[in-house]
This record gives C-alpha cells, sequence and structure tokens, in this order.
C-alpha cells in the first residue's frame, strides 16, 4: 500500500470509528491490487494455466484416458494450489514491500491500528483467492458437466482453498513482517511453499508409513488436497475424511491468531519483532 | 510226532507275538488323528456377478466365495485375480488392479471364505474376469489351478470432453482476462502521464 490513506478520509479516533480502519485499508490495498494492475496480471496467468491444463483434458489421449472426475479433481487442485500459492506470495509482499518502498512510515502515521493495518493487507490477499475460484467454475463445468459432481466440486474447492489461502496469507503476512528485505521475505515464502507442495507430488502408490501419513495429516496443503480428492474421486462421503481439514482449519486459525496477537509489535519500520 | 507238534506250537505262538507285536506297533499310529490334505481341486469357486456393462474409467469390485468341499482341510491357498481379453486387446493386469494376490488360510472341510476384488476398467471391448486359486502349502506347484466361472465385464468408452466443447472457455477466459489487464495497465500508464 502506498501512503495513500488520507488523513481526512481517516475516521476520528471514536471506538466506533477506529474499528472501521480496517475497512479503508483493506479499500486501499483492493484498489492496489485490482485497479494497480497486479491482481489482474495474476489473474490472467492463473487462467491461461488453467486453459492449459484443461485443453490438455480434454484433447491429450493420456490426460483424457482419466476419468470425468479425475480431470476435475485435478484441476481443482492446481487451481486451490496455485490459488493459495499467490495469495501467500501477495502477502509476503505485504510489509516487508511497504517498508522497502518507503510507505510503511506513512502507512504507520495514519489513526489506523496495526492490527486494522494487517486485516486490511490479509483480506486483500485472500481477494485474490475467491477471484481466482469465480475464474475456475466455467473450466470444472466444462470438465464437470455430465458427471454429478460439478457443484460438490466448486463447494469443496471453496472451502479447501479459503482455509488454505487464509493460513498462507496469514503466513505470508509474519514472514513479511519478520524479514529485513522484501528479497528475504519473498525467498522464505517460495521456500515455504516449495517445503508444503512438495508432499503431494509424491506418486500416490508410493508406500510412506506412518511417519509419511503423519507429514501427509501435518501438512495442510497435503491433507487440504487430499479430501479433494478422497470426496471427488474415491466417492467418500463429505462426513467421512473430515479430519483431513483439521490440518488446514488449525493452520488457518493458529497463523491468524498470531498476526493479530503480534500485530502491535510486528508492524514496524525494521523487519523482527519489537520487545515492546 | 511229538516234537512235530511241538515244533508247529511254537511257530504258531512265534506267529501270534509277531502278530502282536505289529499290532501293538501299529497302534499308535492308528490312535494319531490322520491328517490328509484335501488337494485344492476340493475348493469351490464362485463370483457374486456374472456380467457387468460399464464404461471405461469405472472402478468396479467383485467378491469370490471359496469352500472347501472336500473332506479334509486344504492347503493354504494363493488367490489371484485376472483379467482376460475377449478380443485381443492388450490387457496390463497392473493398470486394471495394483491388488491382484492374496493369500487364503487353510480351509476346514465345509469352511468357506470370501475375497472383495476391487479393480478398474482401463481398457474399452468384452474382457472375462475371474479368479484362480492354488495351493501354497507343501502341495505348492503340484496341486490343480482352480477357477472361477468368469465375470463378463463388456466396457464400453466414455463420452470424454471434446476439444470442440471446451475451447470456448479455453480461450475466452484467458483472452477476456488478458484485455481487462491489458485495460488496467493503459489506464494506469495514461494517468502517470498525466501527472
Amino acid at each position: 500500500m502506498t501512503a495513500t490513506v488520507d488523513r481526512a478520509t481517516m475516521p476520528a479516533e471514536t471506538a466506533p470509528r477506529a474499528a472501521a480502519g480496517w475497512r479503508v485499508v483493506a479499500a486501499q490495498e483492493f484498489r492496489e491490487l485490482w485497479v494497480g494492475g497486479r491482481g489482474p496480471v495474476l489473474l490472467f496467468v492463473f487462467s491461461v494455466l488453467l486453459s492449459v491444463v484443461t485443453y490438455l483434458a480434454a484433447t491429450n489421449q493420456v490426460l483424457n484416458f482419466l476419468e470425468r472426475r479425475e480431470a476435475v479433481n485435478l484441476t481443482l487442485q492446481i487451481s486451490v494450489a496455485v490459488g493459495a500459492l499467490v495469495t501467500l506470495i501477495v502477502s509476503a509482499d505485504g510489509i516487508s514491500g511497504e517498508r522497502e518502498r518507503g510507505t510503511l512510515e506513512s502507512l504507520l502515521l495514519t489513526p489506523v491500528s496495526r492490527r486494522a493495518i494487517v486485516a486490511g493487507k490479509l483480506l486483500a490477499a485472500v481477494s485474490l483467492w475467491f477471484a481466482a475460484f469465480v475464474v475456475t467454475v466455467p473450466y470444472v463445468w466444462v470438465l464437470g458437466r455430465g458427471v454429478s459432481i460439478f457443484g460438490r466440486a466448486l463447494l469443496l474447492g471453496l472451502l479447501v482453498g479459503s482455509l488454505l489461502s487464509l493460513a498462507l496469507s496469514a503466513l505470508g503476512l509474519l514472514i513479511s513482517a519478520l524479514s529485513n528485505s522484501n528479497k528475504v521475505s519473498l525467498a522464505v515464502a517460495f521456500l515455504l511453499l516449495l517445503a508444503l507442495f512438495a508432499p503431494t507430488q509424491l506418486p500416490g502408490g508410493m508406500p510412506r508409513g506412518w511417519f509419511g501419513d503423519l507429514l501427509d495429516a501435518v501438512n495442510p496443503v497435503a491433507s487440504g488436497l487430499h479430501y479433494l480428492s478422497a470426496v471427488l474421486v474415491t466417492g467418500h462421503d463429505w462426513t467421512r475424511d473430515l479430519a483431513y481439514l483439521t490440518s488446514p482449519l488449525v493452520a488457518a486459525v493458529a497463523a491468524g491468531c498470531i498476526l493479530f496477537l503480534t500485530a502491535d509489535r510486528l508492524v514496524r519500520l525494521t523487519g523482527g519483532v519489537s520487545a515492546g | 510226532m511229538r516234537r512235530l507238534l511241538v515244533a508247529a506250537g511254537l511257530q504258531l505262538s512265534l506267529a501270534a507275538c509277531t502278530l502282536g507285536a505289529g499290532e501293538a506297533a501299529a497302534a499308535p499310529v492308528a490312535a494319531a488323528p490322520v491328517v490328509e490334505k484335501a488337494p485344492a481341486g476340493s475348493v469351490e469357486i464362485t463370483l457374486d456377478q456374472t456380467r457387468v456393462e460399464t464404461t471405461v474409467g469405472t472402478r468396479l469390485s467383485v467378491t469370490s466365495r471359496m469352500v472347501n468341499t472336500g473332506t479334509a482341510p486344504t492347503d493354504p491357498l494363493v488367490a489371484h485375480l485376472n483379467v482376460a481379453s475377449l478380443d485381443g486387446v492388450y490387457t496390463d493386469l497392473e493398470d486394471w488392479s495394483a491388488d491382484v494376490t492374496r493369500s487364503v488360510p487353510p480351509l476346514a472341510p465345509g469352511g468357506h471364505t470370501s475375497l472383495t476384488w476391487q479393480f478398474q476398467a482401463v481398457n474399452t471391448g468384452n474382457f472375462d474376469v475371474y479368479v484362480a486359486v492354488l495351493p501354497s502349502g507343501p502341495g505348492a506347484g503340484q496341486g490343480p489351478l482352480v477357477v472361477s466361472p468368469p465375470l463378463h465385464v463388456k466396457v464400453a468408452g466414455r463420452t470424454t470432453v471434446s476439444a470442440g466443447g471446451a475451447l470456448p472457455v479455453v480461450l475466452a477466459i484467458p483472452i477476456l482476462l488478458g484485455s481487462a489487464a491489458g485495460a488496467a495497465w493503459l489506464r494506469r500508464r495514461r494517468r502517470e502521464r498525466r501527472n
């Protein structure tokens, strides 16, 4: 967010108005993300990726061999994974980027609490996921029409993707606040992303033992995607594998709580956590 | 004459002793339970279905029931799921199922067990799916194979997403979003120039 939060537009420091501070920050972040051009470009790249995957699923002989449910699952998993990735990258730039552009100081001078700043940035980052989800709908429809999983696939994708996006956005903001430079923040975010996504690329039939299962259960991305496969491909009832959603839910709640509880000490002109 | 009678008597008593000893020696063997292994051929296998019509990619399951119809327990057995194409299509069993071999503990006379097999129809055409049972214990390599009646699986091709059906969405969405991104970029650039 550049230093465009106008003091005149900010509410006075009465309690109810101060509570609306996050809305002002969020609106400004939305404008910067969507009117500033970053959001549309990311969404365009996202749609190209989904188009390629959908076209391959529809025409390629090997991918075409997949059952339709598997094609829907593949597209939805890519959508959820890339949507969450994009939110993590945007949020990893949230505070360290402001510091490097020299706009954080102006932002901190506005009568908005630091929690409100963090909340506004978090909402803006998560909005990217919701936009990505809207873009996903026609692709899932093309692949899923004719099989009765279109509605279920969308609902589950929205649920899992929202949980993962919330968790990763909050983590991205934490990383951004703690990093001394934007470069470090983005590098750490990428590393985290690779670490979380790598286990999902292991061959499905590979025996992993209890340790592998434990890692899968702890990893919010792996367990979220596993839940989607279990319901959409294996045909389990949506309540049967709900335990797989524990990890994304815990990650979202824990990262969100830590972010808001430490916001006053995290959002400052230098990276790291201040003593006071 | 007396000598002859004595000699005959001795021979009879010796013979009686020998017979008695023989009976005594055989007695423990006769007392122990005689365990005769029934050949695997006394096992009968049936499947719970005889005919299935499906489309490629569908996951199916069939249950085989094995009954020991003999009078003695069987050897430990191995049950194996097989798929044979009736149209000459090359069939890779590993593609159909990752779990094609199961161990079956010895079946008591009259005993039975059921195994459920899951597989995916990955080729189109006509196939027979069947289960073969063979002994794996001491009788391994000797017992005859017992084969279930076949489950006839007719696999039809499925309606896939056609390139033509997907093309409008595949092209339209990136074009729309690309245009929106381009318009936003142009507007921003114009504003920057004005400023």
